[in-house]
């Protein structure tokens, strides 16, 4: 099924979960070369900066060549052109199969990506542009959807999966808004079934043994149904669609949307912090963010500036107050970082500079364009 | 930890467990390995006891809201200012920025680690944060005596002077990064660039022949710091927050001079000369970020030259050319370890 040399990718794996116990003191230093030794993995997975900057070069390299063989061949109808895309998609996802992933052995590389992506677009687009010129948006989701699903699992890709995953909602929500008259009561819950559907499944999906090469897949797609649940019910995204679709300013059952928006956040906490599940937890704490932004929506309780400083206030003191807690009593939960330390912390640096770093230089060199800049910051002075 | 440590982690796939974060399939991992005789029974059964109790971290979702609340705090009472600055209350408010400040660095003062000329461990996990809050709130108030008041008149360079030799001292005492970055991009606004990654490009004016060279000079100068350091053994975790500031202002000086200004004689070999150096550092050091950057960096400029100086306007030859150039590059960057043959794995 999957494309990569699947011994390959349970080396990759075990190596992986070993080099952790091996961090832990649970494993010998001989044990874990053997198990190295043991386990080999011959792919071509570069350092994540140079697969960035081979997937950028490579996606020039590919435009280029389209270009070039645009020049030579000259479609000249629509038809022509949709058989020449769908051409060159099959060529690179053949050249994807024969050259980069057999005999090149890549992985991760960049180059695998995005000949995955240049081709897969090209032929869904070829598709797309031999369909009838007024076709509704179901039919270019319906004809699209087949294509992902197959790049999801053939090549285990993630932006593949999350693509098919969004599709799919898509082409259920188009779907119940074609029902008459029941359209607008049935959407948000029709959201939110096939979100806990699509959960399920991509949670016992991570869980199988079998299913082990899509787990990064399934994991990606476990955290965007996490997020299609609460924007499906969420009031703000409720009544904005409903005026946006049906024109109406208030929406129906208006009490459960907002029951929903304050009490979803809250069990996506709770349930992430006792089942430790990481994902739930974290979206919880997003959507704690968006539930505030859906509140002064609507609410104007206090002035932007006050609700700034006193949030970040009431963040400082959780945050404070937890870790204090956690760090007097060991248990389940900690505050000790796990192995990915050094990577997280150079991304804080990172982070810090790109956010806060540009108030030094906007101290006015004149009096009269001291402004905005100065007292700016991140994130918070967008729309709240 | 050095500089080179998170490309390591990079190295080592544990972005992949970062953005993965699953375990459940280590049960049989265990399984295949016990049964390939590869670890003992009884290494096996503490694994599966780790694997049970291992303890859920709330490391960096704690960490994120440390750092989002100090973010909103600035932000809040920056746009406060901003919103009352001739209203009767800004005094008030002005003394509660103030006090937040002061706050701040009190309880830095008061829980301070001695110095080191190393890495220094931060005496508790909010310390970096409430430095930060306190350097940020310091702006916001110098800010506004600069505005309300003019304490500084007209010597602007006073009002960027000041904050820089803070930060800087800040930073090494303190050992922050993150104030560092502060007080680099302060250095920069003294020598009147504007220098934040995100800002480079769209806040300087690169027709002034002055800001580029500014820019030439500072990004030199940013890249020199830490191989001083390093000789002197002080402070070497810095370099990479040095020599990050100092490729990107480089480069992207030496690509205006070329484009904006239309000096490539002088700034052309200037640019080969970073690349050429960037490139070196990248392969002495296995640090792979710095070579794709010298890479992208030098393609632009050499792509722009050809382009500029070609004798006629041929599309297909420029498509040749990217198809060309880029294999090459391709070629280059996945045989990389081949063309730096002397470096010590």
């Amino acid at each position: 099924m999957i494309a990569y040399n699947h011994k390959w990718l349970d080396a990759l794996l075990t190596k992986d979960a070993a080099r952790e116990w091996h961090k832990k003191g649970l494993l010998s230093d001989e044990k874990w070369q053997t198990i190295q030794e043991q386990h080999p993995s011959n792919f071509y997975s570069p350092n994540v900066f140079i697969r960035i900057g081979l997937a950028i070069f490579c996606m020039i390299l590919l435009f280029a060549a389209l270009g070039l063989a645009f020049l030579f061949m000259e479609p000249d109808s629509s038809t022509s052109a949709a058989l020449f895309s769908l051409f060159w998609g099959t060529v690179w996802i053949v050249l994807l199969e024969s050259w980069a992933i057999r005999s090149a052995r890549h992985f991760g590389s960049g180059i695998d990506d995005m000949l995955l992506y240049a081709g897969a677009s090209l032929i869904i687009g070829s598709l797309w542009n031999l369909l009838p010129y007024d076709s509704e948006p179901l039919m270019y989701c319906c004809i699209a959807w087949p294509f992902l699903l197959a790049a999801g699992i053939r090549y285990g890709d993630r932006l593949a999966a999350a693509a098919t995953y969004c599709c799919a909602l898509l082409i259920v929500l188009l779907v119940v808004n074609k029902i008459p008259k029941l359209a607008l009561y049935l959407l948000p819950f029709a959201g939110m079934a096939f979100s806990a559907a699509a959960w399920f499944f991509a949670r016992n999906g991570q869980r199988r043994y079998h299913w082990r090469h899509w787990s990064g897949g399934l994991a990606v797609v476990e955290l965007l149904t996490l997020v299609s649940f609460y924007a499906s019910g969420n009031y703000w995204v409720v009544q904005q669609a409903g005026l946006e679709l049906f024109g109406l300013e208030q929406a129906p059952l208006a009490w459960f949307f907002w029951a929903f928006t304050f009490a979803v956040p809250a069990l996506y906490i709770f349930l992430g912090l006792r089942r430790k599940d990481r994902f739930m937890l974290d979206i919880g704490l997003g959507c704690v963010a968006a539930m505030v932004f859906t509140y002064r929506y609507y609410f104007h309780v206090m002035p932007l500036a006050w609700a700034a400083a006193t949030g970040g206030a009431v963040l400082l003191a959780t945050a404070y107050f937890s870790i204090r807690y956690l760090r007097k009593n060991a248990g389940a939960y900690t505050y000790d970082a796990g192995t990915e330390k050094s990577l997280l912390q150079e991304a804080e640096v990172q982070v810090i500079a790109h956010t806060v770093g540009g108030q030094t230089t906007a101290v006015p060199v004149k009096k009269d364009t001291f402004g905005g800049g100065q007292f700016g910051g991140g994130g918070a002075s967008g729309e709240f | 930890m050095e500089g080179q440590s998170w490309g390591k982690a990079l190295e080592n796939r544990e972005w992949l467990k970062m953005l993965i974060f699953v375990k459940k399939m280590n049960r049989h991992i265990l399984n295949n390995l016990l049964r390939q005789e590869l670890i003992a029974p009884e290494d096996a059964g503490e694994i599966a006891q780790y694997e049970a109790t291992k303890p859920f971290s709330l490391h960096w979702e704690l960490k994120t809201l440390l750092y989002l609340g100090v973010l909103l705090i600035n932000a809040g009472l920056g746009y406060l200012i901003y919103e009352n600055i001739d209203s009767i209350g800004h005094a008030a408010l002005i003394a509660l920025i103030g006090a937040v400040s002061a706050g701040c660095f009190w309880y830095v003062v008061r829980r301070r680690q001695p110095f080191s000329r190393g890495e220094v461990e931060s005496p508790t996990p909010y310390y970096d944060y409430i430095l930060l809050l306190g350097c940020l709130t310091f702006l916001l108030m110098e800010g506004y005596w600069q505005y309300q008041y003019g304490i500084f008149g007209t010597r602007y360079g006073l009002a960027t002077f000041i904050p820089m030799v803070l930060f800087f001292g800040l930073a090494y005492r303190f050992d922050h990064r993150g104030v560092l970055s502060l007080g680099i991009t302060a250095l920069a606004s003294w020598l009147g660039v504007t220098v934040t990654p995100r800002d480079l490009l769209s806040q300087n004016d690169f027709n002034s022949q002055t800001i580029v060279q500014t820019g030439v000079f500072l990004g030199a100068l940013l890249t020199a710091v830490p191989f001083l350091c390093e000789r002197w053994e002080f402070k070497k975790h810095f370099s990479p927050t040095y020599l990050n500031f100092g490729v990107h202002i480089l480069m992207v000086s030496c690509l205006a001079g070329m484009m904006a200004l239309d000096h490539p004689v002088i700034y052309f070999p200037l640019l080969c000369c970073a690349v050429g150096f960037f490139t070196w550092y990248a392969s002495s050091r296995a640090s792979f970020y710095f070579l794709t950057v010298a890479v992208l960096y030098g393609y632009i400029g050499t792509t722009w030259l050809i382009f500029r100086y070609s004798p006629s306007f041929d599309f297909t030859f420029y498509l040749f050319y990217f198809i060309v150039s880029c294999a090459g590059i391709i070629f280059f960057l996945t045989n990389h370890k081949r063309f730096f043959k002397t470096q010590t794995p």
